[in-house]
């Protein structure tokens, strides 16, 4: 099944659309991106989660940090806090501590996130903090045209890397898996309704949950991470994967030619939140 | 460079300060280690008796102010128990389990309170006068008046005595044969003697030998003596003043000779290699007498300190004794005693 | 402190080893003395290593009337340990006391024991403290305790108030650990009664009796936890570091009892990003920390400078640069509090000068953070943090619970402008949760509605409205931002300082008045943005301004004197501890033209003369 061969008419769609109600999620404000950018289909995935969820605009506060991606929280209508380079988990998780019934989604690329955010995701997932954390991974810095990430390919040719890129990418999903964190799954730019089921999804998942989003970027990778490679080279995790098995989900993860899209693993445990009411109910106190 | 020769002197009486003085002023040089039971720096325990005129400040009692033995270089080790002297490691042990390595060692630890041994037992009733801390404590256990019953009388104690009764105490005192330590006087004259202290105010019992000492009655003075003879005596402080006992425990092991006292020649020297001891714990080798003496007042201790000190440092001196030991009637019938003369 | 006839003005300094119990026998003391309704100041030191046997010293003033600092030297010292307590002995004053253990259990090296170096004018005092406590209660462990009986009984101090300290220390414990400590503190204080003093320590009935059981003891730190609770505080986030972490491990016992919550984050650019993550909520929050914790929350504190989001940080500053001295007092991260980090990033940084001061300045520092939507930076150090005073509590929660006025703006139908220009520059501010008003915030700049933009006009228009709503900051009630002391009118020498010094500044205030130099002291507070008409007017009284502070250059005084434009002395030191008075007394000596009185010889003429007689004659 390939999504980009069904015919759209204009009219229908615009009557779906405006029916749906997921637009008001979007503000008014015209997006920055580059033509062609995965960054759209997650603003598209998002709002259309969020709506079909039910969580109202004011209770939802979208962190991002630098990058890309960082300029995610303007174009959706919700609270948002556009913080550092590598910051948003720490700011998110100071925000859901503050406010248990606010919803908080953390955004980020693959620089802001596993070069100079990465000490913070182990704490984030250890602690279980009931926030989403979407990484749109396009395996470069884009914003800054063009320099290689920490998941560039060996091999791979930036303004950074003049002589090629010979350092070993790393393996998102291998990390959050091994932090145990409490949901992990995959989706990609280029399929967006999956990615907004994957989205809609991670968001009800209570604890700290991981979406990895394999995204091209159109413009600085033209021979890497591009639509065409991943058309063909992603695949949906197999029918019988059982998400509750680490190691399982592990040996998934390991293939990294050919990404599966899906849920890794998904694990019912405490919340920071809730490990802050046991707290509080240990000292004596109330619950605020 | 060689290392400059520690003297460790234990004792800080007036042998002992006056020694520390003497050796500093022969060997600029040289380390001194003043070691000393006593809480304070030296002051003269002759000037006690100055507490019933006044004197209850400790400070004015110091010859030399607590500074300046930093500018003497002197090391003051107080409150410090010598328990042992090595004389093979020339080490002192201290109570406290340090170990002090000396190159020459000087021994003034002086006498502690001669005590017969009937009185024993009755020590913790009695107050000593080996102090400043102990003759404070005498002055605050005497009321205003108040009568100290003084056992024996030697010269520190008759000493206490005049003092006691110029001031308005009361002074009892039952004589026993340390009377007039350390002189030795005979029958005659001792009658004398005590005729004159009684001339002065003093309650002299002289029959019957002190037997007890005994809490006061209810409403009476807190101590009451017993005698020999059944004779009870009333006061407020019970004081033994019966001569010094040389304090020699802690020299067992040293490797020196020891009579009652140290013994030592006239030069000073102990039989111990490095070793001097000077003042009342030590006997001297007398030539004329062929026997080792005591020599006892404070111008005696005071002269072995210094001559000690002298020899340690090079000299080769004998020592001859300043106070030829005298007591006597004045015109006045004052008792007079070389003993007291400073 | 101005003397009288009656005051008690007395220092007793415990040293040991860590797990001697040094801190806690202090602790019985201050708490005790306090009771009875003396000011006591204390100032605790301990390793920096985990466990084992760094060096710990105590010391404590105990007075009956208002003290600012330690006395440079103390009347007693008590010694745990003797290797430790020997660098001390100098520290006693003459004919002060220094009380040992004479009975220890191992073998001595030469020169190891203290009483080869109590000077000669001071009094030894030795008992076999281990002895005691082993048959006083079987065990040795209450050396701590023995010797602290033997202290209080040595020094007249009364019985009663150590059996309420002590049983009030140990009531969460087994009744028999009290009993064992109330048994070795009696049996240290009845040894004690039987020893004849020779020291000339003085203890006088405390002035006010009354306040003694109002009165607290708290430490720099605790000042802070009392006045973030009192203040109502919701989060609190922070990585331990030297020395703040006191303030995370009290917080995360109490806040919990009201419903707070503390997280231990994974470092300090977390634990100040969660505060201002937790600030954007609407909710009190706030990180300690210390300079180095801070040059990793520089970063941070710019964005909530940009993003207008309240925050509070505590910063207790130790010895520097990097990891510097951690268990040593400096002032020397001034210049990196008012102005660390990314651009023109002006925040508002109070600086107490004393116990109470840290209460009064953590629990305001909400209301400001607030009401001026900025980081506010509460400026301690080591000496502060630590040190003890006595405090007595307001019988009013003095802080505001509640933001002053409603924090959510609704512009009718207009667009939310989360940064609209006002008159006061300070926008309405929303937080998530309410309907209609979302927004997000950047640290981009970033126009009215918080857009991103970097037209001139904006960035120029931000600048102004960011800088100039601090100046409101200055005009604040309930808090002291600059007070002037001493002197009134033109005086020879101010004294101009902030801070921990400032205890040491008044000491040496009231002692260069005494000697007739006319003399006023100014603590700033607030130093930034910096009450700079008061210090300006200040300046014009003083013949001659001097600035004391821990750190090499002077980072105050250049502060000060840049935006005054006169120059002021500067008197500067970076030892690892508290300025002496007698080196800030010096100096205003000097400044003053008058030179420091004829030194007290006391009889050392008359003495030398006797040495000489003694030894030469």
């Amino acid at each position: 099944m390939n999504e980009h061969l069904k015919p759209v008419y204009l009219e229908e769609k615009l009557d779906e659309i405006r029916a749906d109600g997921h637009q008001d999620y979007r503000s008014k404000a015209i997006p920055t991106w580059c033509p062609g950018c995965g960054y759209y289909s997650m603003t598209e995935g998002f709002t259309m989660a969020l709506n079909r969820l039910g969580i109202e605009p004011e209770n939802t506060v979208v962190v991002s940090g630098i990058g890309c991606a960082s300029r995610f929280p303007f174009f959706v209508n919700t609270y948002g806090f556009h913080t550092l380079h590598g910051r948003t988990l720490p700011v998110a998780t100071g925000i859901k501590q503050a406010n248990d019934a606010l919803t908080v989604v953390a955004v980020g690329g693959d620089g802001d996130a596993f070069a100079i955010g990465a000490g913070h995701i182990p704490h984030a997932a250890r602690r279980n903090v009931d926030i989403t954390y979407l990484v749109f991974d396009n395996g470069i810095y884009g914003l800054t045209k063009g320099q290689a990430s920490p998941t560039s390919a060996v091999g791979f040719k930036t303004p950074t890397t003049p002589y090629d890129n010979c350092d070993q990418p790393l393996n998102p999903l291998m990390m959050l898996l091994s932090y145990r964190a409490s949901w992990v799954g995959q989706a990609y730019a280029g399929r967006p309704h999956h990615l907004a089921d994957m989205i809609a999804e991670a968001m009800a998942h209570r604890g700290f949950s991981y979406l990895h989003i394999l995204s091209p970027c159109v413009t600085f990778d033209k021979t890497d991470m591009t639509y065409a490679n991943l058309d063909v080279g992603v695949r949906d995790l197999p029918g019988d994967h059982d998400r509750t098995d680490l190691l399982a989900a592990m040996a998934q993860v390991e293939a990294k030619e050919a990404p599966a899209l899906g849920v890794f693993f998904e694990e019912g445990r405490p919340t920071l939140g809730d490990a802050m009411i046991e707290t509080i109910r240990r000292a004596g106190g109330q619950a605020a | 460079m060689p290392t400059p020769r520690h003297h460790v002197i234990i004792g800080s009486g007036s042998a002992g300060f006056g020694a520390a003085t003497t050796l500093r002023a022969r060997d600029p040089d040289c380390r001194i280690s003043l070691v000393t039971l006593s809480s304070l720096p030296f002051y003269n325990r002759y000037d006690l008796p100055d507490i019933f005129r006044g004197r209850h400040d400790w400070r004015d009692l110091l010859p030399i102010m607590p500074a300046m033995y930093d500018e003497l270089g002197i090391t003051l080790r107080r409150n410090s128990r010598v328990v042992d002297v090595n004389g093979t490691a020339q080490s002192v042990e201290f109570a406290h389990r340090e170990t002090l390595h000396y190159d020459s060692l000087l021994v003034c630890a002086g006498g502690r309170g001669y005590l017969p041994e009937i009185l024993s037992d009755y020590r913790p009733l009695m107050h000593n006068f080996a102090s400043f801390e102990a003759a404070m404590e005498v002055h605050t256990a005497l009321p205003k008046g108040g009568t100290v019953i003084m056992l024996g009388g030697d010269m520190l104690g008759l000493d206490l005595a005049f003092t006691l009764l110029d001031t308005g105490y009361k002074v009892a005192l039952v004589t026993t044969p340390q009377t007039f330590w350390p002189h030795r006087v005979d029958d005659q004259l001792r009658g004398k003697l005590v005729a004159a202290l009684e001339a002065k105010g003093a309650r002299v019992h002289g029959d019957s030998a002190p037997v007890a000492v005994e809490e006061g009655l209810p409403g009476a003075p807190a101590r009451r003596v017993i005698l020999q003879d059944g004779t009870e005596i009333s006061g407020d402080v019970v004081m033994p003043f019966c001569g010094l006992v040389p304090a020699v425990e802690f020299m067992l092991s040293a490797g020196v000779d020891i009579e009652r006292g140290l013994l030592v020649r006239p030069d000073l020297r102990t039989t111990g290699e490095n070793i001097w001891a000077a003042g009342d714990v030590c006997q001297i080798w007398s030539d004329s007498d062929k026997e080792y003496r005591f020599y006892h007042g404070w111008r005696n201790v005071r002269e072995m300190g210094e001559l000690a000190a002298r020899n340690m440092t090079g000299s080769d001196e004998e020592f001859v004794a300043e106070d030829d030991g005298r007591i006597w009637l004045d015109k006045g019938s004052n008792i007079c005693s070389t003993f007291w003369e400073h | 402190m101005k003397k009288n006839a009656n005051d008690t003005d007395i220092q007793i300094a415990i040293c040991g080893s860590a797990g001697d119990g040094t801190i806690a026998a202090g602790d019985i003391l201050k708490r005790a003395m306090s009771l009875q309704g003396y000011k006591v100041i204390a100032f605790d030191l301990y390793p920096a290593e985990i466990r084992g046997f760094g060096k710990c010293i105590s010391r404590i003033r105990i007075s009956s009337g208002q003290t600012y600092s330690l006395k440079p030297q103390s009347d007693a010292l008590v010694s745990l340990n003797d290797p430790h307590a020997i660098p001390h002995v100098v520290e006693v004053r003459d004919y002060g006391a220094v009380i040992y253990e004479d009975t220890p259990m191992a073998r001595i090296p030469e020169g190891g024991h203290i009483s080869a170096h109590v000077r000669p004018a001071q009094i030894p005092y030795g008992l076999g403290i281990r002895h005691i406590s082993e048959q006083a209660t079987g065990s040795a462990r209450s050396r701590n305790i023995v010797v602290l009986g033997y202290m209080a009984g040595l020094l007249g101090m009364t019985r009663d108030v150590f059996h309420q300290t002590i049983g009030e220390k140990f009531k969460t414990k087994a009744p028999a650990v009290a009993e064992q400590n109330l048994k070795a503190f009696d049996a240290g204080y009845d040894l004690a009664t039987r020893v004849f003093r020779l020291d000339t320590i003085e203890i006088k009935p405390p002035r006010h009796t009354k306040s003694g059981a109002d009165a607290v003891m708290m430490t720099g730190n605790g000042a802070v936890v009392r006045g973030f609770l009192d203040a109502g505080i919701d989060n609190y986030f922070g990585y331990p570091i030297t020395p703040a972490t006191s303030i995370m491990e009290r917080l995360t016992v109490e806040m919990p009892k009201t419903g707070g919550r503390v997280l231990q984050t994974e470092d300090e650019i977390s634990a100040i990003a969660a505060t201002i993550g937790a600030g954007y909520t609407g909710a009190r929050t706030a990180t300690a920390t210390s300079g180095p914790g801070l040059a990793l929350m520089a970063e941070m504190v710019g964005l909530g400078v940009m993003a207008e989001v309240p925050s509070v940080i505590v910063v207790s500053q130790r010895g520097g640069p990097s990891t510097g001295l951690p268990t040593k007092t400096e002032q020397s991260d001034l210049n990196m509090a008012v102005f660390g980090g990314a651009g023109d990033a002006q925040r508002i940084v109070l600086a107490p000068t004393n116990v109470e001061g840290c209460y009064k300045c953590a629990g305001k520092a909400f209301e400001i953070a607030e009401k001026f939507q900025t980081p506010v930076i509460v400026l301690l150090d080591l000496y502060l943090s630590n040190r003890y005073e006595t405090v007595i509590p307001p019988k009013r929660n003095p802080f505001l619970r509640k933001p002053e006025k409603k924090i959510a703006v609704r512009n009718g139908n207009g667009a939310y402008k989360r940064f609209a220009a006002t008159a006061d520059h300070v926008s309405p501010r929303s937080v998530p949760g309410e309907p209609g008003l979302m927004h997000t915030v950047t640290g981009l700049e970033h126009n009215e509605m918080g857009r991103p933009s970097d037209l001139p006009e904006v960035h120029l228009a931000m600048s102004h409205k960011r800088h100039k709503k601090l100046k409101g900051a200055l005009n604040l009630r309930g808090l002291t931002l600059c007070k002037r002391f001493g002197d009134e009118g033109e005086v020879d020498v101010g004294i101009l300082g902030w801070g921990s010094t400032f205890g040491e500044i008044l000491e040496a205030m009231y002692a260069a008045q005494s000697e007739g130099i006319r003399c006023s002291a100014m603590k700033v507070v607030m130093l930034s943005p910096l009450p700079i008409e008061q210090i300006a007017a200040f300046h014009d009284d003083c013949g001659e301004v001097l600035v004391p502070e821990l750190n090499y250059e002077g980072q105050f005084a250049g502060l000060v004197s840049g935006e005054l434009g006169r120059p002021v002395t500067r008197l500067s030191q970076v030892t690892g501890a508290p300025m002496r008075v007698e080196e800030i007394l010096n100096e205003v000596r000097r400044l003053s033209g008058k030179q420091s009185p004829a030194r007290k010889t006391k009889q050392q003429d008359t003495g030398d003369e006797r040495a000489l007689e003694a030894g030469l004659s």
